[in-house]
């Protein structure tokens, strides 16, 4: 199906519901629709073309249009374009039609509107809060443009999260908000009979930071880079990427090829990194702590290149709109190569390792299975996807960046569980190590100092652009509506995590408890990289938060 | 009484070296440095000194750990360390009971407290002991048919006296399969399963009481040592004096470091998959009986 396919079917099939259609930038298709014609257009496009859901989008356009815009993204995978649905709500009363019934994957998306912006979802099935803390007061919506980014309205206590009731027979098992082998906040309730899940209950985004309200309100473009790094502590790159990579689509910036192959190789040291990460935490949530041990001695080669690259082991600050900030020199290329090759050897090792251990596919096989149409209806992304045997990279898919002069493959399993998720993992980051290679050799290749592109103009007002770039946790999909001001109007980061969280509820039913950990652990969760320590005095009530620096001279002091 | 108050102070506080010198082994195997060889007497030292905050659920109290350290230690005086048991009038069954007296200690403490996680720990911890425990008890009962008599110190120097034989053999090895779970290593670790219990049945378990159960995990740790080198691996036979005790703790070592490394190397089981796999090990067991009774 062709971009002229889908808006003459929509056309056809929605009739009045059905307003205009524009292309402002190659592959991206803005399809204007009624409010009573969204259902209708969303079930069409998720059950009668190959259109994968991403996400919805919520923007507050009353200063422009006098309207609420909610934009539902879709993306034609193989076809290499996206489709979004825009439809207006009433800027007084904004209410629309749910999608949810139709997409289950779009029940955050529609709840996190509703909670921020007060648009009403009619038929939404789970009409409870998603994003805003269980004290904030009703009505009030912090992504509205008239309610200031540093804000603090009073705390209402008495809005407490209402769970689901207990199933007959069953007793509560809570899993969170912190707990033992997660990292950060989220809470899954778990509802048991004896050892065996029966249902689950969630609540999270207990330490939401607002970035995208910082965005539109505070930082101009050439801030937010540095600020999207920050959404992850481990994938932190990929965000970053899909910024720039907004703008300069939104702009029609071209960036030199040299500083593209940078950021590919920046893009899969990250992949790299993260997926050894990930294979060391899984071992640990099973209680394999050699497998901990080892991938992340592996990993510490990696992020000492890192550091030697870019000044930073982490949160490189490499990007920025155009180009890179730092090259690589041609002198660096030949230990780049030799410390990658290391890892890639010890790393076949491990597969073979991994691959052999009987005891840990007992633990790893046929458990959290998402199938292939569960995982369309959700919408998952990433590893979780791809062993659902959904062929779907970004990288191949919406080609960023120099991976279209680049030869890999999308590894895919079609056993559904966790043992799927895993050897995708463990494959893929195989893929990546012939990935840095060839950038490699094209660095060679292309002269130096080529690396940024300088922006002259200033970036117009009420562009539209999506980026989607493959993060090492699935596809991350950024969407832009530019301002006028030199900073975006409206940004929404939509993080591989975000559809991926959901299916954990339709994973864990009828598993046991000790299955729990490791199906939440198997779509390899970032809720939002946060960690600080803060010290609360109980007598008086003081809190104290202590700062990177005063934990790090902690440290140092105990070595 | 100079033996049991020595074998008291040898099981209570050289344990904790056994234990040190696996977390160094374990270390090993991860490439890490490992926590200094004394740790664990730290460790106790530590829980100790600290306040002994209980759930307000809780009934019983320290008691139940202290009794279950108690029981671990009185079993540690029926089996033979060198060459002579502490307290020669023990058999196996008291055995049996003093150990399994520990374990429903630390089910109980674990349901008493009223953590969710403490239950499901506690109720892993049973459904562990009835497919454990018949191993323990039917290759014990395997070596008793084999020396004529119930009591470990004959049962230990059948094998010296009368060579081996097939049964002794196979009941051994299930024995020393049994061990993984009694200690609670990986794969079986399940009734504390840190993952997703958060210690199970000492989830809610502090201070002193902690110690207490820690304690008496040390010394549970070389007893089952001990029970199975001195009944099933007798071997270089013919010690007597130092040379006796050095090739005790040897030997003490070398079954905690195959626990040790089989405890690195394999991830937690499920508590169904742990009960399938030791149905097959009790099966294992009984095949030791029988040829015992047919004088194999």
């Amino acid at each position: 199906m062709t971009k002229q396919d889908i808006v003459q079917l929509l056309k056809a099939q929605l009739g009045k519901g059905y307003i205009k259609h524009s292309e402002p930038i190659p592959g991206q298709v803005w399809v204007e629709i009624r409010p009573e014609a969204s259902v209708p257009a969303a079930e069409l496009l998720h059950r009668r073309t190959s259109a994968r859901y991403l996400v919805s989008v919520g923007s507050d356009e009353r200063e422009l249009k006098d309207r609420f815009g909610v934009y539902h993204l879709f993306s034609f995978d193989k076809q290499h374009f996206f489709v979004t649905l825009d439809v207006s709500a009433d800027a007084r009363k904004p209410r629309l039609p749910s999608i949810t019934p139709v997409i289950a994957g779009a029940n955050w998306s529609e709840r996190e509107i509703r909670d921020l912006l007060g648009v009403e979802f009619d038929g939404h099935p789970d009409p409870r809060r998603l994003v805003l803390s269980d004290d904030w007061p009703q009505g009030v919506h912090p992504l509205r443009r008239d309610f200031d980014y540093s804000a603090k309205p009073p705390a209402r206590p008495e809005n407490a999260y209402p769970f689901k009731d207990n199933p007959p027979g069953t007793t509560v098992v809570a899993m969170g908000p912190y707990f033992p082998v997660f990292e950060e906040a989220t809470y899954f309730r778990l509802y048991v009979e004896g050892e065996k899940v029966v249902d689950v209950d969630y609540r999270g985004f207990y330490a939401h930071r607002g970035i995208e309200k910082l965005g539109d309100a505070k930082l101009t473009y050439n801030q937010v880079p540095f600020i999207a790094e920050r959404i992850c502590g481990i994938c932190g790159f990929v965000h970053n990427v899909s910024f720039c990579k907004l703008v300069e689509h939104a702009s029609g910036i071209a960036v030199p090829r040299r500083a593209d192959y940078i950021r590919v190789i920046m893009l899969e040291l990250e992949r790299i990194h993260s997926h050894a990460l990930w294979l060391g935490v899984a071992g640990h949530i099973i209680g394999f702590d050699t497998v901990l041990m080892q991938t992340w001695r592996m990993r510490e080669p990696i992020m000492w290149l890192c550091e030697k690259i870019t000044g930073n082991r982490k949160t490189y600050g490499m990007n920025l709109i155009g180009g890179v900030r730092r090259d690589i020199p041609k002198s660096l290329v030949p230990e780049i190569r030799k410390k990658v090759q290391a890892m890639d050897k010890e790393w076949r090792a491990v597969l073979d390792a991994v691959k052999n251990d009987t005891t840990l596919r007992m633990r790893l096989e046929k458990v959290g299975i998402l199938t292939k149409d569960q995982s369309h209806e959700w919408a998952a992304v990433g590893p979780v996807a791809r062993a659902a045997d959904l062929d779907m990279d970004a990288r191949k898919d919406h080609p960023y960046c120099s991976y279209d002069a680049i030869d890999f493959k999308v590894i895919t399993a079609d056993s559904n569980d966790v043992w799927g998720r895993t050897i995708v993992r463990i494959l893929e980051t195989i893929e990546s190590f012939k990935i840095v290679y060839q950038s490699l050799d094209a660095l060679m290749e292309l002269p130096e100092g080529d690396i940024i592109t300088e922006i002259r103009d200033e970036i117009p007002g009420g562009r539209i652009a999506i980026s989607a770039v493959e993060a090492p946790r699935g596809e991350d999909v950024h969407f832009l509506l530019t301002g006028g001001d030199n900073r975006p109007y409206r940004w929404r980061v939509r993080c591989p995590t975000y559809p991926n969280l959901p299916t954990v509820q339709v994973m864990v039913k009828g598993e046991q408890v000790a299955d729990v950990p490791i199906i939440l652990g198997s779509i390899d969760p970032c809720f939002s990289c946060t960690e600080r320590m803060e010290v609360c005095d109980v007598g008086t009530g003081k809190v104290r938060i202590y700062s990177q620096e005063e934990l790090f001279n902690w440290t140092a002091k105990s070595r | 009484m100079f033996r049991i108050v020595a074998t008291i102070g040898i099981l209570l506080f050289l344990s904790p070296l056994i234990e040190g010198i696996l977390r160094k082994f374990k270390a090993l195997v991860h490439s890490r440095i490992g926590p200094p060889l004394l740790q664990p007497y730290w460790d106790i030292l530590k829980l100790l000194g600290k306040d002994d905050v209980r759930s307000p659920h809780a009934l019983l109290g320290p008691l139940p750990s202290w009794l279950a350290l108690a029981a671990l230690l009185a079993a540690g005086l029926l089996v033979p360390l060198g060459t002579a048991s502490a307290f020669a009038g023990g058999d196996l069954f008291l055995f049996l009971y003093l150990v399994g007296f520990a374990s429903v200690c630390t089910m109980l403490a674990g349901m008493d407290s009223g953590s969710p996680y403490a239950f499901l720990g506690a109720g892993r911890e049973m459904m562990t002991s009835f497919v454990v425990e018949p191993v323990l008890f039917v290759a014990l009962i395997t070596a008793a048919l084999k020396s004529h008599s119930f009591r470990f110190a004959d049962m230990a120097f059948f094998q010296q006296v009368s060579g081996t034989s097939v049964s002794m053999v196979i009941s051994g090895a299930a024995l020393l399969l049994a061990i993984q779970a009694q200690l609670s290593k990986l794969p079986f670790d399940i009734p504390e399963a840190e993952g997703e219990l958060m210690g199970g049945v000492f989830a809610e378990m502090s201070g002193p009481t902690f110690a207490m159960y820690r304690w008496g995990f040390i010394v549970k740790q070389v007893v089952f040592a001990l029970v199975l080198t001195q009944i099933f691996f007798p071997w270089p036979l013919g010690l007597t004096g130092l040379w006796a005790v050095i090739a005790q703790i040897v030997k003490v070592l070398l079954v905690a470091v195959a626990v040790g490394l089989v405890d690195a190397v394999n991830p937690r089981l499920r508590i169904d998959q742990a009960v399938v796999y030791y149905f097959g090990v009790v099966l294992m067991a009984l095949v030791g009986l029988v040829f015992a009774l047919v004088g194999a």
